[in-house]
């Protein structure tokens, strides 16, 4: 089958997916006709034909699902070209060498990741305005010459192809892909499940300005679900026929990209967004977003400017990223194809002689990158979270997000205890229970998997003693943290490194190895608590 | 009009089909079926109980009284040893493990004993450590019952079935237990006991093969023929573990062939063929090479001192490929001889091993009636 005919057949789908509805409701309207045609009358009639409309109400719902919201901005900082000359310039450039029109507007997110919406009308039939969505963590680490090959890519989508149709599928995918992402937010309770992840992970949600989505409960009846897996098998169906057109399509823009951009810097830049966006994740988890729970920000700017100082400090951790390319396609209708096999494509170009072009990150296209950056913590962050404390460097976050967290955490062992003592439990409480032998009745209380639970005696200790060993500890630094005596070493290459006061003793064991031998001696079978007290500060437990 | 109705019966069709499937599921959801299982389960129940009687008629007891702790009767002196523990009373175990001294089948059968209650509650030991601190009998007692303790964490599922947690902990407490047996290896430097616990560390922390072989020739320059070791060694060489089919069939066949009549080592071939055996059939069981087998460890139990510690263990093995290979008057004999304790191989392995035991004696018991009724009406005997 050629290309042609291949993209004929996915537009005919196309229209099935509308056909579909209209076949459901025409077999129901002939029922109620033959009814009447064949003049039967009563009560009876009357059930089948209450039946018949309550059947056509989720296909009527589902007919006006498959109409799509208007696409909405994400949050983002919208530059004009007044205001980013250089930007404005190098993205016409590309539009001009591929053959194609630029964007109306370009807007910068803080994704990894750049796109050009077009805002398509009739599933994807007509074309319409296009916006130019970059992120600023690419700009942060890709080169000019990298960013040039994502644009070029991105628009090798508008341009590269051997008919005028397969652009017309492209674009029906991204369309009936939302129909189906929507089918499953409402049918499956997705929406519920995404809550609670981006529950979670509240401090991303509110980093990327993000609310979460209503959660609509109406629709949990098992028509309507059965509805929602006809369109979805519908689509799938649709997605799997226009698969080897759309993936054929990435591959064409690759090549786009490598026309414009050359070959080893579209090579580079395939391997390089797989790498910054596993480290743009972390970047966010464990560095931008730490002093949320002390509601504390990084230094104005530094919410995603800190991205360059961490991927300079883990070069070579990244190193190792780049060389293993994910295989696999990420799901059976991702449009893309693995990675490895799209660099392997563009590797195997012949040589054009332009290298991988040693220029700056693009970040430096920018009038003023510093500016841009807080622009854009102001266009994304909630207002809530721009409300927060600003550290005046990042060693200061770390040490009042750890401070924080530790003081405020009501550890398993605390709540268990306070459960049995029926007051708040203090670490006084504690190694009182451990010298009286309740340790382990106390020990009862906490949270236990299924195996914990029914093990008994010495078994049980040994299944619960990691936990208690966490939550003493964590007493224990609580105690320190409350006298100011706790210190966190910052690192962008490393996890942060806790600091106890005092230096190694006579065997050269450091204070934090003294502090896990009293942890471990105050949890054995024979338990001794003498070791633990005798390391706290002074006024922090009087003798029982 | 005809025409159009027949247009919308065309077009109904995938609807009608697609309301049939959506009834399915509303059914599917309300009634539940499971009235075969019932009936099924009242027919088994109705033979089982046939053959329950056949079986008492021998004097042989149910499933709810055999004692699922041991392979056998235990003596009066380990009986009263660990009833003294369970009471927090160490020293009819101290006096044991003292008189049975240097006789290391024993020994190593009655640490296990030990250590098996105190891997649930070691007060006794604790206390037992604190009036004698370098007793090399309380030592081998503490690192066997560690050991016990890690596969406690472990609990006896496959490793899929196996939670992170169990792991982590299984191989915490191996660590800790690697110690207690290096204790109590160097207290008692004659003593085998700890080197067959430490097989048992060798297959949670996966020694090497190198490993496990320098550990086999500690083990056998102590004692040569020493069964639990054997046993042990057996699991280690086994597919499931550290070794394959191939290794553990060659370990079990050498050990057998040169091991002195009586020393009940016959038995790992033929554990060495159940561990590795997933037929349905009997076909396996009944090569001519197994039917050897099992010839040559009856020879074996017939020279044995009946009054060796594992001899139960073999009779259970015995029994069950005596009724495999259709010789169920010889594996009556066996059944009645282990009968009442049943945590022995191949029982051992299953939830309801007492039940699994008593349904195969039973089914033994009856063949072999059906076959005596037989041979007493002149049917021709084949042997």
């Amino acid at each position: 089958m050629g290309a042609t005919l291949r993209a004929l057949r996915a537009l005919v789908l196309l229209s099935g997916f509308y056909l579909i509805s209209l076949v459901l409701l025409a077999a129901l309207a002939g029922v109620d006709i033959a009814l009447y045609h064949w003049g039967l009358r009563g009560i009876g009639a009357v059930k089948i034909a209450i039946v018949t409309v309550l059947l056509a109400v989720p296909v009527v719902r589902g007919m006006f699902m498959l109409r799509i919201p208007a696409a909405e901005d994400p949050a983002a900082v919208e530059v004009g070209e007044a205001d980013e000359p250089r930007l404005w310039a190098l993205v016409r450039e590309v539009a001009d060498a591929s053959g194609t029109h630029a964007p109306a507007r370009i807007l910068l997110t803080p994704d990894v990741n750049a796109s050009v919406r077009e805002d398509a009308k009739l599933l994807g039939l007509r074309p319409g305005p296009r916006t130019l969505t970059l992120g600023v963590p690419l700009l942060t680490g890709l080169s000019e010459a990298e960013l040039r090959a994502v644009l070029g890519h991105e628009y090798g989508h508008f341009t590269a192809g051997d008919t005028r149709l397969s652009a017309i599928v492209v674009r029906g995918r991204a369309q009936i892909s939302r129909v189906v992402e929507q089918f499953h937010a409402t049918a499956d309770g997705k929406v519920a499940d995404e809550r609670e992840r981006q529950e979670r992970t509240a401090a991303k949600r509110i980093a990327k300005g993000k609310k979460a989505r209503e959660v609509d409960t109406r629709h949990t009846g098992a028509l309507y679900r059965g509805m929602a897996r006809l369109y979805t098998w519908y689509a799938t169906v649709y997605l799997r026929a226009s698969l080897s057109t759309a993936r054929g399509q990435e591959f064409a823009a690759d090549l786009a990209a490598a026309r414009i951009a050359g070959r080893d810097a579209t090579a580079a830049a395939l391997r390089e967004i797989p790498v910054l966006s596993a480290a743009h994740g972390f970047y966010l988890d464990s560095y931008a977003t730490l002093g949320l729970p002390a509601r504390t920000l990084p230094p104005r700017g530094q919410f995603f400017g800190g991205f360059g100082a961490l991927l300079t400090a883990r070069a070579g951790e990244l190193e190792k990223l780049r060389a293993g390319l994910p295989e696999e396609p990420e799901s059976r209708y991702d449009s893309h194809p693995p990675m490895a096999e799209r660099v392997r494509r563009v590797e195997a170009l012949p040589a054009d002689g332009r290298g991988p072009e040693g220029d700056g990150p693009a970040l430096a296209l920018l009038t003023d990158p510093e500016h841009t950056l807080t622009a854009l913590e102001e266009a994304v962050l909630t207002a809530e979270a721009l409300g927060f404390r600003r550290t005046a460097d990042w060693p200061e976050l770390l040490n009042v997000a750890m401070a924080e967290g530790i003081t405020t955490a009501r550890t398993p062992l605390h709540r268990a205890l306070t459960a049995y003592n029926g007051r708040p439990a203090t670490l006084t409480d504690v190694l009182d229970a451990i010298d009286e032998g309740r340790l382990w009745r106390v020990a009862e209380r906490l949270p236990l998997s299924e195996e914990a639970a029914a093990a008994k005696g010495r078994a049980f200790r040994q299944f619960v003693r990691p936990a208690l060993g966490d939550s003493l500890r964590t007493m224990v630094l609580a105690e320190f943290s409350a006298r100011s005596l706790l210190n966190w070493e910052f690192s962008w290459s490393r996890a942060a490194v806790l600091r106890l006061p005092g230096a190694a003793d006579d065997t050269g064991a450091s204070p934090e190895d003294a502090l896990e031998a009293a942890v471990d001696a105050a949890l054995a079978d024979v338990p001794d608590t003498a070791p633990l007290r005798a390391l706290l500060p002074p006024t922090a437990v009087q003798p029982a | 009009m005809t025409v159009l109705l027949w247009i919308l019966a065309a077009l109904a069709l995938p609807f009608v089909l697609f309301a049939a499937w959506m009834a399915k599921v509303f059914l599917k959801e309300f009634f539940s079926g499971n009235a075969e299982a019932a009936i099924e389960a009242e027919e088994a129940a109705a033979t089982a109980a046939e053959k329950a009687a056949a079986s008492a008629a021998l004097g042989l007891l149910p499933a709810e009284r055999q004692n699922t702790d041991s392979a056998g009767p235990s003596t009066p002196e380990t009986k009263a040893a660990l009833a003294a523990v369970r009471g927090g009373d160490w020293r009819p175990a101290a006096d044991l493990m003292a008189a049975v001294g240097r006789d290391w089948e024993r020994r190593s059968l009655l640490t296990f004993r030990l250590a098996d209650r105190a891997a649930d509650d070691d007060t006794w030991l604790l206390a037992w450590e604190a009036a004698r601190p370098e007793d090399p009998d309380a030592a081998v007692v503490r690192a066997r019952s560690a050991v016990i303790l890690a596969w406690r964490v472990r609990g006896g599922q496959r490793a899929q079935h196996t939670t992170r947690e169990q792991f982590d902990g299984f191989r915490r407490t191996l660590l800790e237990a690697r110690e207690e047996v290096a204790r109590a290896a160097a207290l008692n430097p004659d003593d085998p006991t700890p080197y067959v616990a430490e097989i048992w560390l060798a297959l949670g922390l996966g020694y090497p093969n190198a490993k496990m072989d320098d550990l086999w020739t500690e083990i056998t320059a102590r004692a040569p023929h020493h069964y639990e070791a054997h046993f042990s060694a057996l699991q280690y060489w086994c597919a499931k573990w550290r070794g394959s089919e191939r290794l553990a069939t060659e370990f079990a066949e050498r050990a057998a062939a040169g091991a002195p009549a009586g020393s009940l080592l016959t038995a790992l071939p033929l554990i060495a063929h159940f561990e590795h055996d997933d037929s349905d059939d009997t076909a396996a069981d009944n090569t001519p090479e197994m039917v050897a087998r099992v010839e040559a460890a009856l020879k074996d139990a017939a020279a044995a001192d009946p009054a060796h510690p594992r001899l139960p263990e073999l009779r259970h093995l015995l029994a069950y490929y005596l009724h495999l290979q259709g010789r169920n008057e010889a594996a009556v004999e066996h059944f009645r001889l282990v009968d009442g304790h049943v945590d022995a191989l191949p029982w051992r392995y299953r939830n309801d091993k007492a039940e699994y035991f008593c349904q195969v004696r039973d089914t033994a018991v009856l063949e072999a009636g059906a076959a005596a009724r037989a041979g007493m009406s002149g049917a021709a005997e084949s042997l």
